[in-house]
């Protein structure tokens, strides 16, 4: 009957987690109607029992809102990693591509009334028909005149940086600096007690799906495997007759067309701004970094775990450290681990 | 005998989990004329990249005139005169030829002690035969003619000791020849302990006056020509009657 | 022209652009001199900024940090020195920085240095923003202590001057060739006795301390800063995009650049700043797809080359069309 002594001190961690402004709306605390025997054990058992269950709800919503993020993270890393890992072009302007994915779906919602979701699939059409023409006009010219490797991947940088200024102001010129949005399946969710906005769960479901997609089609078809030999042995992979010209157009048409994607997921939930990229390229820089670049499943695995640290960071220290605290995990692991997290 | 130049102690290069070099010891003094041979995978070249500061040793002494170098940068190793080319001719592409000679010069070479020869980049060029090109830049040469450059640079550094990957793949025969008499020139006239790296072994034998078989990262004989190809080791490990053939 | 000619054709050229520059705030109107300060704000950035970066090939996104760092030693220190030694002070606490942050980073292949030193101009900006909201409380600071409108352009005039003339004596000793050998095969220069880590920090610190030095003297024309003004990453992306499209390796190249650009911005930035940028965006993709040594690297040939590859190009069209018809 009576209860063990510690029970009714909240423990440390507990009590932040209770207190912390901005957390979820689990109401534990004093409730009035609790009207129980005055017996402090038997009401401290029973109440740190339900405190225990909604904390450990707390702590899940907490974690699947990181993850909800993070969803998003790795589907834009992806879609770098995979420029990066097979062409060797580290492009920075990537997220601009999913600010054009965003604004593009804003359009027609907006403007012709057309589903976001129906936009899923054109946004990344349009998108990757986009990255193809970038390619052959831009980065194919870079491949014939650059005496070596490491030339090679600074000018595909510097003309990565050209497009990033381009991009990102041609949308200012053309859609404005107001912050732009739509609402979209903004019915809550609940899993538990946990609560997620329904737009947020179809991002990250959607998100998953086609990380997962992209993967299964990396490792499963005959497509796939060639642009995994294209990775390791350029030169092999040329010999026994993988055509180098057509696949990396295509490839990084679809890097790009899952930018142009994750844009036109993100735009369900967020406001939409033209410098609204930017932050998703470093996001996405710092995740294959943490997951090694070239690795697809350490790129997934990086930006969902990104995703949760930004999240429990945000949370137990302060909200304006999530960039402090990205940009120092990210130095730290450049530094410390440069082959990634993951890597052997 | 004097105190060696460079003395290899147990040097040891590991990558991961494969052992490229296993625990090597040898000792080179001043004015030998030695070759290093070797299956591919053998372990030559990254000898060659520790004993030259580009790859740290991952266990190892490597004393210079009782100094101990092992794990330092290769700028520590030219400053101390040991010079290297590699095996494909990384020359500075963009520059003249005389400029390329010049580099050694300006850095590892300002302070050291160079024979007449080596007294300024012109005594260099005439030493390696390439007086004429001297304002190509070193793009345009052809592939023997780097080959020379690659040595001139090295000679630039007014090395002690010089440290030679492969100079002789893929040239003609004639260019062997010419090869080979620069490089006893520069042991003869320039008082250099030079180190060969070879893979076309019948070449080398007869050329130089001591040999090191490495094999799997192991040095499995250290003698004259004539007492290594008759050693039994290296004739199971290698290729056995050729070599035999080409001595005798 | 032999080596000799060429220095001192340099130098009289210095010497000219320098005494035009002089004379400019006596004839020129308030937005002319206005304009004049910004150019010689980016020939001071990009002409130091291309003698360490073009050359070694390690580009550097760094500039910002350093610029940010003088503009806040300069708003701080200007209170209790004289403006030069806030300006040398500014210098010097940059090059510190660069030092710790070079020694960490100066080892990475070229696109991961970029990359890092990107990411650690937004590490201090973002430093600099909470440590302002949590420990002074406020954000920004004003400066006080404001020298006229004659100093602040004399000491960004000198400072562009003294770029340029580093540049011109640093590219012709033997450390302007060691940082082209380190561009060009590092290992190999390695071997020939050059001491990269060291060359290379040295020189990192040197765009830096020219950074610092040029933010301590810009800050004052604000007179009110903060982390977002002075450590605007823009300010480094557009320090390495005219250094490029100027032609980062040569000596002429990035003030040209600079002139060329300032000219632009002013013209362009009122009606529609944004095709400015992506004027500035574009001209980077051309220059590194067609003229990848820059605007100085132009000559009669390039012209001409650029004539026959489109004729060649057009009639590849034809023929495809004739194919396919």
């Amino acid at each position: 009957m009576a209860a063990e002594s510690g029970d009714g001190q909240a423990q440390p961690g507990q009590a932040r987690l209770e207190i912390k402004k901005g957390f979820p709306r689990s109401a534990f605390g004093s409730s009035p109607s609790r009207g129980r025997h005055q017996r402090p054990g038997k009401a401290v058992s029973a109440v740190s029992l339900v405190q225990t269950l909604m904390t450990l709800f707390s702590w899940f919503e907490l974690i699947a809102s990181g993850l909800i993020t993070g969803g998003i993270y790795a589907l834009v890393a992806l879609g770098l990693n995979l420029q990066y890992g097979l062409m060797r072009i580290l492009n920075i302007a990537h997220g601009e591509f999913l600010m054009l994915g965003a604004y593009l779906t804003w359009m027609a919602h907006a403007v012709w009334g057309i589903s976001p979701l129906l936009m899923v699939p054109v946004s990344f059409l349009v998108l990757m028909a986009l990255g193809v023409l970038i390619h052959k006009l831009c980065f194919r010219r870079l491949t014939a005149t650059s005496p070596n490797l490491d030339i090679f991947e600074a000018r595909g940088l510097m003309v990565a940086f050209g497009l990033m200024f381009l991009v990102q102001n041609f949308a200012s010129f053309m859609w404005g600096g107001d912050l732009r949005g739509y609402d979209y399946l903004t019915e809550p969710v609940k899993i538990g007690e946990a609560q997620f906005a329904g737009n947020k769960l179809l991002v990250f479901g959607l998100a998953l799906l086609f990380s997962g997609a992209l993967i299964a089609l990396l490792r499963f078809t005959l497509l796939g495997k060639g642009v995994r030999a294209l990775m390791q042995s350029p030169t092999g992979a040329q010999l026994v007759g993988i055509d180098t010209q057509r696949l990396h157009p295509l490839m990084f048409g679809i890097g790009l067309g899952l930018s142009g994607m994750a844009g036109c997921l993100l735009s369900m939930a967020y406001t939409i701004t033209p410098s609204m990229g930017e932050p998703y390229t470093v996001t996405a820089l710092i995740v294959i970094t943490l997951g090694g670049f070239g690795s697809m499943s350490g790129a997934l695995a990086g930006g969902l775990l990104l995703g949760v640290i930004e999240a429990l960071g945000m949370h137990f220290t302060n909200p304006s450290l999530k960039a402090l605290l990205s940009y120092s995990v990210f130095i730290a692991v450049l530094l410390l681990r440069p082959r990634g997290l993951f890597a052997k | 005998m004097a105190e060696p130049l460079l003395q290899a102690r147990d040097i040891t290069v590991r990558f991961g989990g494969l052992t490229a070099v296993d625990a090597v010891s040898a000792d080179f003094h001043a004015g030998e004329l030695v070759g290093i041979i070797g299956s591919n995978g053998a372990g030559k070249t990254t000898f060659f990249n520790a004993i030259s500061g580009v790859i740290a040793p991952t266990s190892g002494r490597l004393l210079v005139t009782g100094r101990d170098l092992a794990g330092q940068g290769p700028h520590r190793y030219a400053g101390a005169g040991i010079a290297r080319t590699f095996q494909t001719p990384r020359v500075f592409p963009d520059m003249a030829v005389a400029a390329n000679i010049d580099f050694g010069l300006k850095f590892a070479g300002r302070k050291r002690k160079g024979s007449w020869h080596l007294r300024d980049e012109g005594s260099i060029l005439e030493l390696i035969g390439l007086q004429a090109q001297a304002a190509l830049p070193a793009g345009a040469i052809t592939p023997s003619q780097q080959r020379l450059l690659e040595v001139g640079m090295a000679l630039a550094t007014r090395p002690r000791m010089l440290l030679l990957d492969e100079v002789a793949a893929g040239l003609t025969e004639a260019e062997i020849e010419n090869m080979a008499q620069l490089i006893r020139r520069m042991r003869d006239e320039l008082d250099l302990t030079v180190v060969w790296i070879e893979h076309a072994v019948t070449t080398l034998l007869r050329h130089v006056e001591r040999v090191i078989v490495l094999h799997q990262g192991r040095k499995i004989a250290d003698g004259t020509p004539a007492e290594v190809v008759r050693n039994a080791e290296v004739i199971e490990a290698y290729l056995g009657d050729e070599m035999t053939e080409s001595v005798a | 022209m032999n080596d000799r000619q060429v220095l001192i054709r340099d130098l009289l050229l210095l010497l000219a652009f320098a005494g035009w520059a002089l004379a400019l705030p006596h004839y020129g109107s308030e937005f002319v001199v206005s304009m004049a300060l910004t150019c010689l704000m980016y020939v001071a950035l990009s002409s130091s900024w291309g003698l360490f970066c073009g050359s070694t090939r390690y580009l550097s996104l760094a500039t910002s940090a350093f610029f940010g760092i003088g503009a806040y030693t300069s708003a701080i220190a200007l209170e209790k020195m004289a403006w030069l030694e806030s300006i040398a002070l500014g210098a010097g606490i940059a090059a510190v920085v660069a030092v710790v942050m070079g020694a960490a980073v100066l080892h990475l292949r070229g696109t991961y240095f970029a990359v890092l030193t990107f990411g650690m101009t937004e590490l201090i900006r973002h430093a600099v923003t909470y440590f302002e909201k949590k420990v002074t409380g406020t954000v920004g600071r004003v400066l006080t202590v404001v020298p006229d409108r004659d100093t602040i352009y004399l000491t960004v005039l000198g400072l562009a001057v003294l770029a340029v003339f580093v540049s011109i004596v640093l590219r012709r000793s033997r450390f302007g060739l060691a940082l082209m050998g380190i561009g060009a095969d590092e290992q190999r220069a390695q071997t020939l006795g050059v001491n990269t880590r060291l060359i290379k920090v040295a020189g990192f610190a040197m765009t830096a301390a020219f950074a610092g030095a040029v933010g301590a003297a810009m800050a004052v024309r604000w007179t009110y800063i903060d982390p977002h003004t002075v450590f605007n990453p823009f300010i480094g992306f557009q320090t390495v995009l005219i250094a490029l499209i100027g032609g980062a390796m040569t000596l002429w190249g990035p003030l040209i650049a600079a002139i060329v650009f300032s000219v632009l911005a002013e013209t362009l930035r009122l009606q529609a700043p944004q095709v400015y940028m992506m004027s500035l965006g574009l001209l980077l993709i051309l220059s590194v797809l067609y003229l990848p040594g820059g605007l100085a690297s132009l000559r009669w040939a390039t012209f001409s080359g650029w004539w026959q590859g489109s004729r060649g190009w057009l009639r590849s069209l034809g023929s495809e069309e004739r194919k396919n018809g």
